[in-house]
């Protein structure tokens, strides 16, 4: 990637990012440690819409191999991983979380102290955001040799109907016996599993009411978050749901950005435009987002993070967790159909005030990016904003182009001035 | 091919793998992926279709898909955004990949009004607990869409039975056509074979069977006629010096023949394939339940599996065996651009041939197209390689030069009785 001299902004970075910080290193460092012979705790290798709060109820421990993508790919260092799998036959037109991921794991090196992600126990991949982690997962389970469960989610195009819960209930239940057996732990009883279970959801609750209510923050003029808090800010929300760890870091957050809201203080200096960012960050270049916050645009919302907001698991469905549970994970933003999906995103660009909408389209994510062009074109049409559509990919920077791209931000600033 | 090029059968099987929409009769429903049971859509007594793609530049799809997309979803949208599908009653999109969903998801906001779009939303699984009846729902539910489209009427059981009856035979008579390409390619070269299947996915249903079989019948008979000293007596192609290496042909939707083709012009015959139209649609489940939909539920999950299905053990363990008994030198896969599923699988794949002895070559397909240039430079060095390893290591009594031999038996049940229709 070339790096054109942009004018950016600074950061006004919250500080209870100084804890973030140490959150994540202390969640690595228990995953290490786990597998230490002291640790004897199982770890699992699990995709971003995996079913956590059934292993947090068994003592599992979970880590994502795509956050741990994205903290290769923010630190510019995800090409010589690539650059590994793709030696080894994996395309370069295959995801680039996916082809980090292998590439450590080939290589045995990796970002964290040098060291790959330590070997998993078990793996569990929800089909509920793509069919490469299906795939992926199969990749990780044929070269660590240990068992691996699919959590088949149909593809709720215009909802869900009963034959499709009943099914993703039925292999919820499995996955309960099947993690046990992994991780050497025995087949709890249905009413101890439930019990437990049922505090990690509360937990989650707590979480997802929590982040729900920041991103209610930032409807705020100006907003006290931008794109690049919430992109570093969605860690614990992604890994450590579940968690009470989770729901005291966010309570801070809360604080921390009501506050901003109480004294007027905006993530951007001087914000003139107000936007919404659609698909993955583009990790390796926060410059981008820096760029648009020095021209005063500053995000409001993103579909991203607003993904997360959806396990507020429905109390209609208190008495049976496995079947909330199943609906929500089957309901998440890449599983639902493209009209869904519309409703939701001008719901956001309607609830957060944006003036227009910026699509990455993720050469890596065919779930997250096809059907994009759709989307921009009914923003448009219906609600009259304008859009832009970035070329570019979440890690892997050979298919990006930062100069161009600053031009093509320009120009849309340029309409945005004149609707202003 | 030979004496066969006069068969009137063959002819009008390849005329309307061509040009598919010219061909296709009325009314029909078109349908994507070789898991959408074809038999419902008869059994509505409506004529299945199946969608291809036209190879060349895409136009209209460009603004709807970018150009990451897997090239034959974005080629198929195409072809339904131009308007050439136009004349079907509706379409059948499953639960393929990402890349389809989203080419189902551009349709089903521009299909011309009237026009069934549906989802037939399959598990990805193939095995565990609730699949069976999962499948089974969605099979009905596609029943009871399709019962709605006009011309159509809501399948009965004996509907369902006779339609499982009449694919079942197309089926039986591919799988004699697909003996007489193993045994003999010179009789029927892989790239003729796999473009009457595609023809038999098109026509009217009771006319492919019968022509099918009526090729198979004549290809045999001529099988047999041709056997001379010249061949081994299993009627396999004799391999002293310059005999052409045998290969397995890997992949997902041919948009065309063309890559086929130039694999058998840069001097391979194609004699087992693991391809959409082709191999991965022979071997169907047992299905004897006595529920229509859960029958076929089985069957279609009990298929040769197909690379977005998991567990992928059985395809792996199918694509190994094909390999040894079909006695190939070596293994070509067609690797489809930005096809996900299928690259993912490729490096364990390879490796799995190649600890079977089968070493691989992969040729990336673009729209249907190779780079013709190149990949036939890529191949007739492979081929060439394939030829002087058999030469070397390969007497009459080495396994797997007489492992064509042990195809003769089944080449002589081509196209036998139940079959016909």
């Amino acid at each position: 990637m070339s790096e054109p001299v942009r004018e950016i902004a600074q950061d006004r970075r919250l500080t209870v990012d100084r804890e973030l910080k140490g959150l994540i290193l202390k969640h690595y460092m228990s995953a290490f440690r786990a597998k230490s012979p002291l640790g004897r705790k199982p770890v699992a290798w699990v995709t971003s819409g995996a079913p956590v709060e059934i292993l947090l109820a068994l003592g599992i421990l979970p880590v994502y191999p795509e956050n741990y993508g994205a903290l290769v790919a923010s630190r510019k260092a995800a090409l010589p991983y690539c650059e590994a799998a793709e030696q080894a036959g994996y395309s370069l037109d295959l995801c680039a979380y996916a082809r980090t991921n292998i590439g450590t794991f080939l290589l045995g090196q990796g970002e964290l102290g040098g060291r790959p992600l330590p070997p998993p126990d078990l793996l569990v991949a929800a089909k509920n955001i793509c069919d490469v982690v299906v795939k992926w997962w199969e990749v990780a389970a044929r070269h660590f040799g240990c068992p691996l469960f699919i959590l088949d989610t149909p593809y709720a195009a215009d909802g869900l109907n009963p034959d499709q819960v009943a099914y993703v209930k039925g292999q919820l239940e499995d996955l309960v016996v099947f993690a046990s057996k992994a991780a050497r732990r025995r087949v709890p009883s249905k009413e101890a599993f439930e019990s437990k279970l049922s505090e990690v959801l509360e937990l989650t609750r707590q979480t997802v009411s929590l982040w729900n209510g920041i991103q209610a923050l930032r409807q705020a003029s100006p907003t006290p978050a931008s794109a690049l808090d919430m992109f570093t800010n969605m860690f614990p929300i992604v890994t450590l749901r579940g968690t009470k760890t989770c729901v005291d870091y966010y309570r801070k957050v809360t604080e921390e950005l009501s506050e901003r809201v109480k004294q007027g203080y905006g993530a951007v200096p001087l914000e003139k435009y107000r936007l919404i960012w659609d698909n993955i960050a583009i990790w390796y270049d926060f410059d981008l987002v820096r760029y648009l916050h020095a021209r005063g645009a500053a995000f409001v919302g993103e579909t991203y993070t607003d993904a997360w907001g959806i396990y507020d698991f429905d109390p209609s469905d208190a008495h049976d967790p496995l079947q909330a549970m199943a609906r929500q994970y089957s309901l998440i933003l890449l599983n639902i159909g493209l009209g869904i999906r519309k409703e939701r995103l001008f719901r956001m660009v309607r609830s957060q005030r944006a003036d227009g909408v910026v699509f990455h389209s993720c050469r890596s994510c065919k779930t997250y990016s096809l059907g994009q062009y759709e989307l921009a074109r009914a923003v448009r049409d219906e609600l009259g904003l304008p859009t832009l559509v970035i070329e570019a990919d979440m890690a892997d920077s050979r298919a990006y182009s930062a100069g161009p791209t600053a031009t093509r931000v320009d120009a849309f600033l340029e309409i945005l001035a004149g609707k202003a | 091919m030979t004496n066969s090029t006069a068969s009137g059968a063959m002819d009008r099987l390849l005329a309307a793998g061509a040009d598919p929409a010219a061909h296709a009769p009325g009314p029909a429903v078109g349908y994507v992926c070789s898991y959408v049971p074809e038999e419902i859509i008869l059994a509505a007594g409506l004529h299945p279709v199946r969608l291809g793609a036209r190879p060349g530049p895409t136009g209209p799809a460009d603004s709807r898909l970018q150009s990451f997309s897997c090239s034959f979803a974005r080629a198929l949208l195409d072809g339904l955004l131009s308007g050439r599908w136009n004349g079907l009653e509706g379409f059948v999109f499953a639960y393929t990949c990402d890349s389809l969903r989203a080419a189902f998801e551009s349709w089903r906001i521009s299909a011309p009004p009237g026009r069934l779009v549906h989802f037939l939303n399959l598990p990805a699984r193939i095995e565990g607990p609730g699949v069976l009846d999962y499948a089974a729902s969605e099979m009905r539910r596609l029943s009871e869409a399709l019962g709605g489209v006009d011309g159509a009427h809501p399948p009965t059981p004996d509907d369902l039975a006779w339609a499982i009856g009449l694919i079942g035979a197309v089926r039986q008579n591919l799988e004699g056509l697909a003996r007489v390409r193993r045994a003999r390619p010179d009789l029927l070269p892989g790239s003729t074979y796999m473009a009457m299947a595609r023809g038999a996915a098109v026509l009217d249903r009771r006319e492919a069977a019968t022509l099918t079989a009526a090729v198979a019948d004549e290809l045999t008979a001529a099988m047999g006629a041709t056997v001379s000293p010249s061949r081994t007596p299993s009627g396999a192609p004799p391999r002293p010096g310059g005999g052409r290496p045998r290969v397995l042909v890997l992949g997902g939707y041919l948009e065309t023949e063309e890559p086929l083709r130039l694999i058998e012009e840069s001097g391979a015959d194609i004699v087992s394939d693991d391809l959409c139209l082709g191999g991965r649609r022979l071997e169907f489940g047992a299905g004897d339940d006595s529920d229509p939909y859960r029958r076929l539920a089985a069957m279609y999950l009990g298929r040769t599996p197909c690379p977005t299905k998991h567990p992928p053990d059985r395809r792996f363990e199918e694509i190994r065996s094909r390999a040894t008994t079909d006695g190939v030198d070596g293994a070509i896969f067609l690797l489809q651009k930005f096809c996900d599923p299928h690259a993912f699988d490729y490096p364990a794949l390879r490796d799995t041939l190649a600890e079977a002895g089968v070493p691989s070559l992969v040729i990336e397909v673009e729209l249907g197209a190779v780079s013709t240039g190149q990949a036939r430079t890529r191949l007739e060095a492979f081929i060439e390689t394939l030829r002087q390893t058999a030469r070397t290591s390969r007497g009459p009594g080495h396994p797997r030069g007489a492992a064509a031999g042990a195809r003769g038996p089944a080449a002589s049940r081509a196209g036998r009785g139940g079959g016909r229709m």
